[in-house]
């Protein structure tokens, strides 16, 4: 079983490689996954802040191109030469105003526009609170550089309304007369004409906690992003994108997860904690049942799939496996059985124990262990009956028959009964219709002499009735005792020994005895033939019969049989008379079996 | 000089009851300063248009003028009130002077409301917004102290109160120049440049009879705070 442990214990191994294998082989592809995701996503707000560069560029230029208009030039020139500004002049540059954007459609178009003097006041407002002018705006850093000379963008609040801004200093000639401010609103037809359809992310714009504008309708958690945001301290903003410390975000909007990644917005907005988010919904977890439910017919494919190095890893298993399992357990087994068949059939004493490897050599071991225990036991039983009852005679079955039908017939013990026991059918009843059968001369056995062989009576063997278990009394040393079987008080122990002429011819222990009722034996034909074969033989002896009687001989009967049935576990015991030493005996034989 | 001499005349003809002469003075001013950088950017840098330099920095509206007499460190008496408007996305003038002890009384004349603070002292100005077009908001001054005024929601609204020991101050005009009505006497002026006092001052002498026209050029705009370090 050695070959087999080891390989079970292999294919354990190879089991459990196999399943933490398939339950490590997903987290890679989540990595995967998450990286690729954090690229996506990094990419995808690069390229946005480009397309935002991009933006404000043709903002700028549109702004540009919008300052270079003659009529505007030479209105605000105008006007940054009164006090103050009427609402007649303010009417007819908001005229001309309307005039440009409505030029510039097709474009890019402005949400609005400001036309501002000299001094920073506003001229005109064209599309947004246009009814509004005076006011100044210098103090503006996007006007106050416009008016200085510069082109720029910005990214302005009104309220909650986001713009971004793009300004244009207005030049008449060689003198600074103004500035224009255009306008374009950031709202979600703005959000989704920046993604595209190209970077499979949404964008949102936000200041702070509130959405300005987003691709998708989703409400993103915004505390989480903004705090995302606040850790972004660089001035340079155009890095928020690739900064290490700006990793994907995982933001809930209802019951879907999203990866966002942030990044500040410029100008005045952004001053004010303006951000947008690019943002994808999170893909499932790739775990185990994941990757097992993704798999497809064409990854389980000839093409794609080693079934040919599987299978011959399965073939191979079960192969070295099923081999191992005949070579140590199948055949050794089979072996084992049929040995004990043997042994079990009488053809061998003995089950080979060099023959039978491992446990089953163990087994063989055990089962020759209790051979030889119960060899031992029937030969301690055969001696305490021989000094009970004196040597078996010759050809009677004697104390070796006791194991006749458990143990092969050739043990080492002795050799095999002379005698087969009777048939299970026989009675005492059925005595008569018998033939009697001469007990043949037992072989002779070392340190059992052979005993004194006078004319033996021919008695036939006589089986007692089968009587009711009864708790088990140590024979040895007992002898005849008088004791009956429902006199608990008299116990073998403590009754001296007795000869069996002393008991049965009325020795006077035993006739001191208390016979109670109970005790009293009724006459049983069986005691009482052996009684009457047992009293023949005295007289062709010329022994004394004076005080035998059939009740203490069937008395000593009833209590042998008791004894050597509680001790051997026999069916029946069997009396025999013969003569030992010129002197009547009697012996008893245990039969276990019929 | 027409917005500028406004608030000019309304200071000095308050804080006036003795006979005061003109006092009509000249400040000469180093090259302007180039434009700094912008503090709030765009996505792109700002660039400069193709058809005209840039403008430097216009530095008269933030330039203050203020004689202090002699040996005299006592408040002025009754300063009076001093007006300022804020006109949009700034005050009609950055830097105001006003007396020590004179009431500040800023009036929003913009189309927004705005709510003001004072960021070295946050109880000066009444917390709250004041309206558009009507709103006013006032407040005390004591001690010569410069005060920043803006408001959280436009950072780029800044304007500065120079509460001063003197009713002598002014600001100049666009030519850098100034006018006071002074008492006869001899005077120290000094200048108020952006949010900070110049080191160098000049002693003015105002006769009794006639127009005082001094002229005083000044070497550096620098902060003497700053440049000692």
């Amino acid at each position: 079983m050695f070959w087999s442990k080891i390989w079970f214990f292999v294919v354990a191994v190879g089991a459990a490689i196999a399943l933490t294998v398939a339950l490590v082989m997903p987290r890679p592809a989540q990595r995967a996954a998450v990286q690729e995701e954090t690229r996506r996503l990094t990419v995808a707000c690069g390229v946005i802040n480009i397309l935002l560069e991009g933006d404000a560029r043709n903002r700028v230029d549109l702004a540009g191109k919008f300052a270079r208009n003659e009529d505007i030039e030479r209105e605000l020139a105008d006007a940054s030469a009164q006090a103050t500004l009427d609402e007649k002049r303010m009417k007819t540059v908001r005229g001309i105003g309307e005039t440009v954007m409505d030029g510039i459609k097709g474009k890019r178009n402005p949400a609005f526009a400001i036309l501002i003097d000299r001094k920073g006041r506003v001229v005109a407002r064209v599309r947004y609170e246009d009814s509004e002018f005076g006011d100044v705006l210098a103090g503006r850093p996007l006007v106050d550089d416009a008016l200085a000379g510069y082109l720029r963008d910005d990214i302005w609040m009104f309220g909650r309304t986001t713009f971004l801004v793009a300004a244009s200093p207005v030049i008449k000639g060689t003198e600074y007369v103004g500035a224009i401010v255009l306008g374009h609103k950031i709202d979600t037809e703005f959000a989704k004409k920046i993604v595209g359809k190209s970077l499979l992310v949404e964008l949102g714009f936000y200041l702070n906690n509130d959405t300005l504008a987003a691709t998708e309708a989703a409400a993103l958690e915004q505390s989480t992003m903004a705090q995302g945001v606040a850790k972004l301290k660089g001035p340079e903003l155009a890095t928020d994108c690739t900064n290490d410390i700006n990793t994907p975000l995982a933001v809930r909007a209802g019951g879907d997860s999203y990866s966002a990644l942030v990044a500040r917005l410029p100008g005045e907005a952004g001053a004010r904690g303006a951000f947008y988010s690019v943002f994808a919904k999170k893909p499932a977890e790739i775990g185990f049942g994941a990757t097992l439910g993704g798999a497809t017919k064409d990854d389980l494919g000839f093409g794609s799939f080693p079934w040919i190095l599987v299978g011959g890893g399965f073939l191979l298993a079960l192969g070295v496996g099923i081999f191992l399992m005949l070579f140590e357990a199948d055949r050794p087994l089979r072996r084992l059985a049929a040995d004990t068949v043997k042994l079990a059939k009488g053809d061998s004493e003995r089950l080979a124990e060099d023959i039978h490897p491992g446990k089953f050599g163990s087994i063989a071991r055990s089962v020759n262990i209790h051979i030889d225990k119960l060899g031992r036991e029937a030969k301690t039983a055969k001696k305490d009956l021989d000094q009970l009852l004196g040597p078996a005679p010759e050809g009677s079955l004697g104390t070796i028959d006791l194991l006749a039908t458990a143990l092969p017939s050739i043990r080492p013990g002795g050799a095999a009964p002379a005698v087969s026991p009777p048939p299970s059918e026989f009675r005492f009843g059925d005595s008569g219709s018998q033939p009697a059968r001469m007990p043949t001369p037992p072989p002779s056995r070392p340190g059992t002499p052979p005993p004194v062989r006078k004319t033996p009576p021919a008695f036939p063997a006589i089986s007692t009735p089968t009587p009711q278990p009864r708790p088990p009394q140590d024979l040895v040393g007992t002898g005849f005792e008088a004791a009956g079987n429902n006199s608990p008080s008299i116990t073998a122990q403590s009754a001296p020994p007795l000869t069996l002429d002393d008991d049965i011819l009325g020795g006077s222990q035993a006739a001191q005895l208390p016979k109670s009722p109970e005790s009293s034996p009724r006459v049983d034909p069986y005691f009482r033939q052996v009684y009457d074969q047992f009293l023949a033989v005295k007289k062709s002896c010329n022994e004394p019969t004076s005080g035998l009687t059939y009740e203490k001989f069937s008395e000593k009967l009833v209590k042998n049989r008791d004894d050597l049935i509680a001790k051997t576990g026999c069916r029946e015991v069997r009396f025999t008379v013969y003569i030992k030493e010129g002197k009547a005996a009697l012996k008893a034989t245990p039969v276990k079996e019929e | 000089m027409h917005r500028l001499a406004l608030p000019v005349i309304l200071v000095s003809v308050v804080h006036h009851n003795t006979a005061a002469n003109p006092v009509h003075g000249k400040i000469e001013l180093p090259t302007a300063p180039e434009r700094p950088p912008p503090t709030v950017k765009g996505f792109v840098d700002r660039v400069e248009n193709p058809k005209k330099p840039i403008q430097g920095v216009p530095v008269t509206p933030l330039l203050l003028v203020a004689l202090e007499k002699d040996g005299d460190t006592a408040k002025p008496e009754s300063p009076g009130q001093v007006k300022w408007d804020l006109v949009g996305d700034s005050f009609a003038k950055p830097v105001i002077g006003a007396p020590a002890g004179a009431q500040v009384v800023i009036r929003n004349t913009s189309n927004t409301a705005r709510t003001l603070v004072a960021l070295e002292d946050p109880k000066l100005i009444q917390t709250g917004l004041i309206n558009p077009k009507i709103g006013e908001r006032s407040f005390n001054t004591t001690e010569p102290k410069i005060y920043t005024i803006t408001d959280k929601d436009a950072p780029h609204l800044i304007g500065r109160v120079v509460v001063v020991n003197t009713p002598y101050v002014a600001n100049v005009d666009a030519a850098g120049k100034f006018e006071l009505d002074v008492p006869e006497g001899s005077y120290k002026l000094r200048v108020f440049f952006k949010d900070h006092w110049l080191a160098q001052t000049e002693t003015v002498t105002v006769a009794a009879k006639g127009k005082t026209e001094p002229t005083i050029k000044i070497a550096s705009l620098a902060n003497p705070t700053e440049k000692a370090k």
